[in-house]
């Protein structure tokens, strides 16, 4: 078994993850103000607050359709990753969940190795598949009808009304909220503390070769963005980090 | 042009003004041969024999008599006000009085008179004396209108779309005068409004009184929200007037009135400070009532259970104050989401920091 460094996580990526972490930090703080401004008082005026939160709230909304155009009709895996399959289902979350919350402690190996094909292990993609298919379109449209009440009345009101347009923005945000300290824990959860974090600020990740678990060049799966290192493997866009 | 033109089209003006006067003149004569007025109980009766005709007086001097017998001043009587008037009216005089609004009104004047507006215009600039009603018997979207006699709506709208967000959605949920007069209290007025469209959101169109009167069948209005007739409105009602199919096409619309208005029209400095309103805390906005429209063109306010801004989701469901009307219970229910994404790191660290021997001979072996 040697190590071997790999192109984990390709430039597009990186600004995608690390612009979405701004905005949506930028999102808890400038939200957490404007329902609470007794209290929270960070960003200066209320009128900065909603200005930051509608400015965030735009680029995360921009950014999320990105990301939904590139797999759906770029990539064109979109189902592959991030929909469980039966085996997700029936077995494999609950030998994932075996890992985290008991072998784990007992120094037991990742039962999930990622790799292109099957980049989340089987609990990330049920929580992924919550997160960016349910919670992240439904903040994002709370929050375009919430910017847009007077031009879109009606479709307000069809819905039931600013207040549970608000409720549902509100209950939606506290629970990707919930997720952040999740998955910045879960991010730490490699070999080593940074050992996850490291490849999404610098693009390589030092990974363990498992016999043929890490495709190598020869494997065709090299990433359009990836460099011309040699000596180096490549991973098409693999997020290890999360969940 | 030149000079001459000038003199020939002055002496045609003259001229006509001349055979005007000369004509209305005879007029009046003719009418005031069989005039008289303050004779027998209805002391108003008389005068509007004339005035309430909209074929022998026009302009202001037409006084529809619904809408000055439902005013104050009616109670005392026009001569109270038009003193000077005699028995020779209308061939006299025609604005017969010495008294001004001040005389009664002294308090408002003095509030009034420190305003930008008292170099624009006088009282009768915004209201008629003779169809003037109190302040909780106007809707605020017709206290709005008032200022929008002179004040279009469009350039309100971009004047304050400069600094403030959700511009016509503010215009539409506030009376003008809750920011631009001294009004110190507030509360949320909620009448019954058209589910319609096109209206833009500055300009809410109420339901007409005819219509509601449609859709209750000839009953009172206001059992169309208070379903037990206790003349009170509980959070109940209010939920089950929103959930009622029936009630589709129209809907509640809030809007924030000062409880006492003032005429001390100025834009104070606070009011640029969005946490005056939106960090006003629940205490101010736990009051709030139901106004209906009446016949006569006025309106009638029927009390709310407290907290009807504070309720979640059906009290008043297109009514949010940002900052300040968000419910308790909801604030809890996000806490305890907060708090549940923070159970894993909390709690898996913890073992994690147990269990770092072990993990550590694991890897080894």
């Amino acid at each position: 078994m040697s190590a071997k460094m790999v192109y984990l996580q390709p430039i597009p990526v990186r600004i995608w993850h690390w612009l979405n972490a701004l905005g949506i930090i930028t999102l808890c703080v400038s939200g957490a103000q404007i329902r609470f401004p007794e209290y929270v008082s960070v960003l200066g005026s209320y009128r900065t607050a909603i200005t930051l939160h509608n400015t965030a709230g735009i680029v995360v909304a921009l950014s999320f359709s990105i990301w939904f155009f590139y797999y759906k009709i770029v990539a064109n895996n979109l189902t592959e990753i991030y929909i469980p399959k039966g085996s997700d289902l029936t077995t494999g979350l609950f030998r994932q969940a075996i890992f985290y919350f008991f072998a784990y402690f007992f120094g037991a190996p990742n039962p999930h190795h990622a790799t292109p094909e099957n980049k989340f292990n089987p609990l990330q993609k049920s929580a992924y598949l919550a997160i960016m298919f349910v919670l992240m379109p439904m903040v994002s449209l709370t929050g375009i009808l919430l910017m847009n009440v007077g031009p879109m009345r009606e479709i307000v009101l069809m819905i039931g009304g600013l207040k549970i347009l608000v409720v549902m923005h509100f209950l939606v945000a506290c629970s990707l909220t919930a997720f952040i300290f999740t998955h910045v824990y879960l991010a730490t959860l490699g070999e080593k503390p940074m050992s996850y974090i490291t490849p999404m600020w610098t693009g390589w990740e030092k990974v363990e070769d498992h016999h043929g678990a890490v495709p190598t060049h020869n494997d065709s799966v090299e990433h359009s963005f990836s460099p011309k290192v040699p000596g180096c493997v490549s991973l098409k866009q693999t997020e290890r980090i999360s969940v | 042009m030149k000079r001459r033109d000038i003199s020939f089209l002055t002496m045609q003006s003259i001229i006509a003004i001349l055979l005007f006067v000369f004509c209305s003149t005879g007029t009046d004569r003719a009418q005031a041969a069989d005039y008289s007025f303050g004779d027998g109980t209805g002391k108003n009766d008389a005068c509007l024999e004339c005035h309430k005709n909209q074929t022998k007086v026009s302009g202001l001097n037409y006084i529809d008599p619904k809408k000055f017998g439902h005013t104050t001043h009616a109670k005392f009587g026009c001569t109270t006000c038009h003193d000077t008037i005699t028995s020779t009216h209308p061939g006299t005089k025609s604005a017969a009085n010495t008294t001004s609004c001040g005389d009664c009104h002294s308090e408002i004047i003095t509030q009034y008179s420190t305003s930008v507006h008292a170099k624009n215009t006088a009282c009768s600039g915004c209201h008629n004396p003779h169809r003037v009603n109190t302040a909780s018997e106007i809707a605020a979207t017709d206290m709005n209108k008032q200022c929008a006699a002179c004040h279009q709506n469009i350039k309100i709208v971009a004047s304050h779309a400069k600094w403030l967000p959700q511009t016509e959605l503010h215009l539409g949920a506030i009376a003008c005068v809750s920011c631009h007069s001294k009004a110190e209290n507030y509360v949320i007025t909620i009448y019954i409004a058209k589910r319609d469209g096109a209206d833009s959101e500055s300009k809410p169109e109420l339901i007409a009184y005819e219509d509601l009167q449609k859709k209750v069948g000839g009953d009172d209005i206001q059992y169309l929200i208070d379903a037990n007739r206790d003349n009170y409105i509980s959070l109940d009602e209010l939920r089950n007037f929103n959930r009622d199919p029936d009630n589709k096409s129209i809907y509640l619309k809030a809007i924030m009135t000062p409880v006492k208005p003032t005429h001390s029209f100025q834009t104070f400095d606070n009011r640029w400070d969005c946490t005056f309103c939106h960090a006003s805390g629940p205490k101010i906005m736990q009051t709030s009532f139901v106004s209906f429209p009446n016949q006569n063109g006025t309106f009638r306010k029927v009390a709310v259970e407290k907290g009807a801004t504070m309720d979640a989701l059906r009290a008043i469901p297109n009514f949010y104050l940002m900052g300040s009307t968000r419910n308790g219970t909801l604030n809890g229910i996000g806490l305890l989401i907060i708090v549940g994404g923070m159970v894993m790191p909390v709690g898996h660290g913890f073992l994690r920091f147990l269990s770092r021997k072990n993990r550590n001979k694991g890897e080894q072996s």
